[in-house]
């Protein structure tokens, strides 16, 4: 540890809010992925001005920085390399204004997904994205990560929800991205932050988008005897033109951790559940509802399910959120994938993916966001068994390859961070690559924040970012 | 200073390190610290118990800072025994001889009643105990009246707030039910003990509990956190008898709510006047899981307002108030907040030490039960 | 000359001349004496179960949106010239159509996009699925940056379910607390004493809907005219302007309630914008070839 770095970060900051202690650090050193780096520093600022001296402190010491805010992600975005200065935005939890009738929240980049939409509840509005760790996640969390969630199906994902952000640069100069009118000049610089992984600089204050809470809400479990069916089902909802607020699907292990956790009534004998909501004016949704019931009947649905009441739906969906968090119930270890694939192909590319599972010997298991084509397979595992690191690293990536060959893509929701940087050429070619590099070059030409994330090495001709050793654990 | 920590193993490896207890986690929602987090609590014991990070003095800081209150395992999906790791890591702290001492103290009932009887003589004097609410000077005693069920009467609560006891006395008489009180040795139920790490200590109390309550009525509590302690006596010394002990033991609205027709019903006009917001004390929330049962056994005698705050922990803890006075106040802040929005003018709360700690800022606090009685009495 | 419409190679943009990327032509007139480069047209791919669809840049929007209106489906793209403009021109024009209230901007409908860059490679940003967060997010950038950082060739756009009843209604009625009754409505627009409303879905909410806005409501055939200048302002700015307007100190508008954008007689004055812009535009094109549109 740089004592001269950590002195001058006191001096701009104070000496609670910068920490060196070695098992402090330590726990800065990973996110909910199972990727492990190294913290050098971490501090806590509490505003803008905070926020810019910490930056150029590391800036002069050059050091590079990586933003954390709750460390729920999971692709080892916030996870530091090299003794980064870790800049944890936890105190930074206000929400600055709530404005009705523009439909609009200012607030600084700490502040908890739920908790924003709590606080405009009373007003009947809601932040839309609604990723599953939507309790625990900070919305500069989201911002850097262009989360998603249910929801995002029909109400689109982070980036259709930020208006404006106001960001600290790399060098520690201040700008705003974006605006409150529609078409703000210039470059769509918000939406190429949006979704940059701490790479392009950090969000200090974030404008969100607030959205009316729908007059009605219908959810339905619809349980099925073969993954195929359920699979075929989403498909046909779609293709029979109905766009679900929410259409998630889990498969059988998942269903019985989860309602051994939340006792919902979830059929513990099924080999695959699908969870639709439908929602928007009361006629819509019903006819909605009629249509989905009919389709997934049609592909075999053995019962479907419509919530009785509020309690029952949050009950159906605290059971679907929690699904991952459940896994420690089946095993002490899980790796998780986020892969997309065209919505039509989702029952060939589930049937390969349990196939390779099985082949690496390995348990698996697919909860996941089907509307969107979003799958999560999900191998989980205990560390400490010999040589189950290499299977399941070597299953992982023929799920991924996989996954493109279905005409696919690496990530949905989670983002490419460390742990899907080295596919990325299997989506792109070193010219796709090279455009990539060129935005974040213009944000951050001396390559200082977060720097080796999502952009394998060498994506910029001449560039000489190196692997991050012992980075995989 | 070292020492070694022996987790159980599986139990360490049993989180996977997902966030979602984070805001649950009174004090991580007040730090923002990930060492004041369940997962970052845990992170610190695998580090020292698995990487031979050392054992230091920052490892039991970071300790120390968990008020136990056990909302990360209400929260936790995997339901990683957290409790159960926290108390195992603090089993293993080097704990300082005053500490041990102040548990002997409320191990040994005439001797608390000894103490808190000249603190409050100081009180009255006008010196100013910080961490202590005002004290009585003498309290009238508790009389049995039948053999239906016990009444736990414990240390701290029958000490600074027998009149608690004898409302739920009150209360418990109108529904029908004889009250028995414990023979001699139930001075204490052990729970500060378990909580600081101090087992073996907490063992000898539990023991002796346990041979007060003869006979196989049922034991009810009116403090959560002995009820919790209680009803884990079955685990703390693992023998058939003490799970059999701890199957006796119900938290008395627990009880009553199965009850209910038994007590009088009031008229709307003899309902209780301000309306009551309900505090969910830790270890009935999340240990005991038996909460909503105050509300039955409230609802018909007053209105009854829910706070906002998912029932985030006081603060009290415990002795956490006098350990963490800083971090306590803090936690108790967000509580208050949430009281005020709220805009009641009563709080219940089922658990003397988080009667205590709101009360010392300023709020009407009293236990379920007494608003119970006092409508009963008022009838 | 045109791009290459079969192998997308970029082939046509090799050299370093200045070139115009043009398509209908519908909202720029493209500078004299560069040379211009169009898109190939024609639907590469169109799977209604995926409501997504692959086509090129060159093609026009009406043709796009009667082949996907076949299968009941629609691209949110609301050019004010349908008949002529492409789909490469408006979503790099960026121009949102009267429906944004409801649809969202140009930008959330772009998936994927191959373009062709300034050294005459072609690039490909996005994917084609739904929901992607694979890497660093061009297709935003490149909506709305007017050819400026590469010429689009070929894309894949979100598609939605087509409303069962689409009905335009106009009455004289604040149109805030219009917007405010109405859950989601398509779009409403206000002249400063006329508010007009789309509703869009299923019928009989529609009808609700409708009954909901009172009596003062009647059927209109359509949106009213639009000045021909667009004005990005605050949807709180919006009162304020039409008071300087019926205060006769400012001319004619038709804006966009909720959305900000506003339809007047003269143009906004141009603003200006952090210098990172141009460090963007400098990476992508860094001789300078494209004419800026």
């Amino acid at each position: 540890m740089d004592e001269r770095l950590a002195a001058d970060l006191v001096a701009v900051l104070d000496k609670r809010r910068v920490r060196v202690e070695s098992l402090e650090l330590a726990l800065y050193a990973r996110d909910a992925s199972v990727i492990e780096g190294r913290a050098g520093v971490v501090v806590f600022p509490n505003s803008t001005d905070e926020v810019q001296a910490v930056v150029r402190v590391a800036r002069a010491h050059g050091v590079p920085i990586v933003p954390r805010g709750s460390g729920t992600g999971l692709a080892g975005g916030s996870v530091p390399l090299d003794g980064a200065v870790v800049i944890v935005t936890t105190h930074m939890d206000r929400i600055l204004e709530i404005d009705e009738e523009e439909r609009v929240a200012w607030v600084q980049p700490g502040v908890l997904n739920l908790d924003l939409s709590r606080a405009v509840a009373h007003l009947g509005l809601h932040f839309a994205p609604d990723p599953s760790s939507q309790q625990s996640c900070t919305i500069g969390g989201n911002v850097a990560n262009n989360s998603g969630g249910p929801h995002c199906l029909a109400y689109g994902v982070t980036s259709a929800h930020v208006l404006a952000v106001e960001v600290v640069l790399p060098d520690g100069s201040l700008t705003m991205l974006g605006g409150l009118d529609p078409d703000p000049p210039g470059y769509d610089l918000r939406g190429a932050f949006v979704g940059s992984e701490g790479t392009m600089g950090i969000a200090t204050r974030i404008a969100v988008r607030l959205t009316p809470l729908p007059p009605a809400v219908r959810t339905m479990l619809a349980d099925f005897p073969t993954v195929e069916g359920a699979a075929a089902a989403v498909s046909g909802i779609i293709a029979a033109g109905i766009l679900p607020a929410a259409l998630e699907m889990m498969d059988a292990e998942i269903t019985r951790a989860v309602e051994a956790y939340v006792h919902a009534g979830f059929p513990t004998d099924a080999a695959a559940v699908l969870l639709v909501e439908v929602d928007g004016l009361p006629d819509g949704v019903d006819a909605a509802t009629v249509q989905i019931d009919e389709v997934c009947r049609d592909h075999g649905a053995r019962h479907v399910r419509v919530a009785a009441d509020l309690a029952e739906r949050a009950l159906l969906w605290k059971g679907r959120k929690s699904a991952f968090g459940a896994i420690a119930r089946i095993a002490p270890n899980y790796y998780l994938h986020d892969a997309v694939v065209p919505r039509t192909r989702l029952v060939e590319v589930l049937t390969k993916v349990y196939e390779i599972a099985e082949r690496h010997s390995l348990v698996m298991m697919n909860v996941f966001h089907a509307g969107d084509g979003n799958l999560h397979p999900l191998i989980v595992f205990d560390r400490r068994v010999e040589g189950v690191m290499e299977r399941v690293h070597a299953a992982g990536t023929e799920i991924i390859e996989a996954c493109v060959a279905a005409g696919g893509v690496l990530s949905g929701e989670h983002g490419i961070g460390l742990e899907k940087r080295d596919f990325m050429h299997l989506i792109f070619s070193p010219d796709d690559l090279d455009a990539q590099a060129r935005l974040r070059e213009a944000f951050d030409p001396n390559g200082t924040c977060n720097p080796q994330k999502v952009l394998p090495a060498g994506a910029r001709c001449g560039d000489l970012q190196r692997i991050p050793e012992g980075a995989w654990i | 200073m070292t020492f070694r920590l022996e987790l159980d193993d599986d139990e360490l490896s049993s989180c996977v390190s997902c966030g979602l207890c984070l805001p649950h986690c009174p004090t991580y929602r007040t730090t923002g610290d990930e060492s004041a987090s369940p997962r970052g609590r845990i992170a610190a014991m695998r580090a020292v118990q698995w990487a031979g990070a050392p054992a230091d003095d920052s490892f039991t800081a970071f300790m120390e800072r968990c008020v136990q209150c056990r909302a990360c395992e209400t929260a936790c999906p995997s339901s990683v025994p957290f409790g159960r790791l926290m108390e195992g890591a603090r089993a293993a702290l080097l704990h300082p001889w005053w500490k041990r001492l102040a548990y002997r103290v409320v191990g040994s009932h005439r001797l608390l009643v000894l103490l808190s009887t000249v603190a409050a003589l100081l009180q009255r004097a006008g010196v100013r105990l910080p961490g202590l609410p005002r004290l009585p000077l003498r309290q009238a005693p508790l009389h049995a009246s039948g053999t239906d069920v016990y009444l736990f009467t414990g240390c701290v609560m029958d000490a600074w707030s027998r009149s608690t006891h004898a409302a739920v006395q009150r209360v418990l008489e109108a529904a029908g039910a004889g009250v028995a009180l414990p023979g001699r040795g139930a001075d204490c139920c052990g729970a500060l003990s378990v909580h600081a790490g101090l087992s073996d200590h907490a063992r000898q109390l539990a023991a002796r509990t346990m041979r007060a309550f003869p006979g196989d009525a049922p034991i009810l509590v009116d403090a959560a956190g002995c009820g919790a302690a209680l009803k884990d006596y079955g685990h703390l010394l693992g023998t058939a008898e003490a799970e059999a002990f701890s199957a006796r033991v119900l938290d008395v609205s627990e009880w009553l709510a199965a009850r209910m027709d038994r007590l009088p019903a009031v008229e709307p006009s003899a309902r209780f006047g301000p309306s009551v917001a309900v505090q969910d004390p830790c270890h009935l929330r999340h240990v005991q899981r038996a909460h909503e049962h105050v509300r039955t056994v409230l609802r018909p005698f007053a209105d009854v307002i829910e706070l906002d705050d998912e029932g985030m922990c006081c603060g009290a803890g415990g002795a956490y108030s006098v350990q963490q006075p800083e971090l306590s106040t803090a936690i108790r802040d967000r509580k208050l907040s949430a009281v005020a929005r709220s805009g009641a003018k009563v709080v219940a709360s089922a658990n003397p030490g988080c009667a205590f700690h709101l009360a010392g800022a300023g709020l009407d606090v009293r236990h379920p039960l007494e608003i119970v009685d006092e409508v009963l009495r008022g009838r | 000359m045109d791009l290459n419409g079969d192998d997308l190679s970029g082939d046509g943009l090799s050299g370093d001349d200045p070139v115009v990327a043009v398509g209908g032509c519908t909202q720029f007139t493209p500078p004299a004496g560069v040379r211009q480069v169009r898109a190939p047209a024609g639907i590469v791919a169109y799977e209604p179960a995926e409501m997504t669809v692959r086509v090129r840049a060159g093609t026009v929007v009406a043709e796009l949106a009667e082949a996907l209106a076949a299968h009941g489906q629609m691209a949110a793209l609301d050019p004010a010239v349908p008949d002529a403009a492409t789909v490469g021109g408006v979503l790099a024009a960026g121009e949102s159509g009267l429906r944004r209230l409801r649809y969202g901007p140009v930008r959330d409908t772009l998936l994927e996009a191959r373009f062709v860059s300034a050294e005459g490679r072609m690039v490909k940003a996005g994917g084609p699925v739904v929901k992607n967060v694979s890497g660093f997010d061009l297709c935003r950038l490149l909506v709305g940056s007017r050819g400026t950082l590469g010429v689009l060739a070929e894309v894949v756009v979100r598609l939605q379910p087509r409303p069962a009843v689409s009905r335009w209604l106009m009455g004289a009625a604040d149109p805030f607390a219009v917007r405010r009754r109405l859950y989601r409505p398509s779009s409403v627009l206000w002249d400063g004493e006329i508010t007009w409303v789309l509703l869009e879905g299923h019928p009989s909410d529609v009808s609700a809907e409708a009954s909901a806005l009172g009596r003062g409501f009647v059927d209109a055939v359509g949106p009213p005219p639009r000045p021909p200048h667009r004005w990005s302002m605050r949807p709180s700015a919006l009162p304020a302007l039409a008071a300087s307007a019926s205060a006769g100190l400012d001319g004619a508008f038709v804006a966009e309630v909720g959305v900000g954008t506003v339809h007047r007689d003269r143009p906004q004055p141009v603003r200006p914008v952090d210098p990172l812009h141009e460090r963007v535009r400098a990476l992508f094109d860094p001789g300078r070839r494209f004419a800026a549109a």
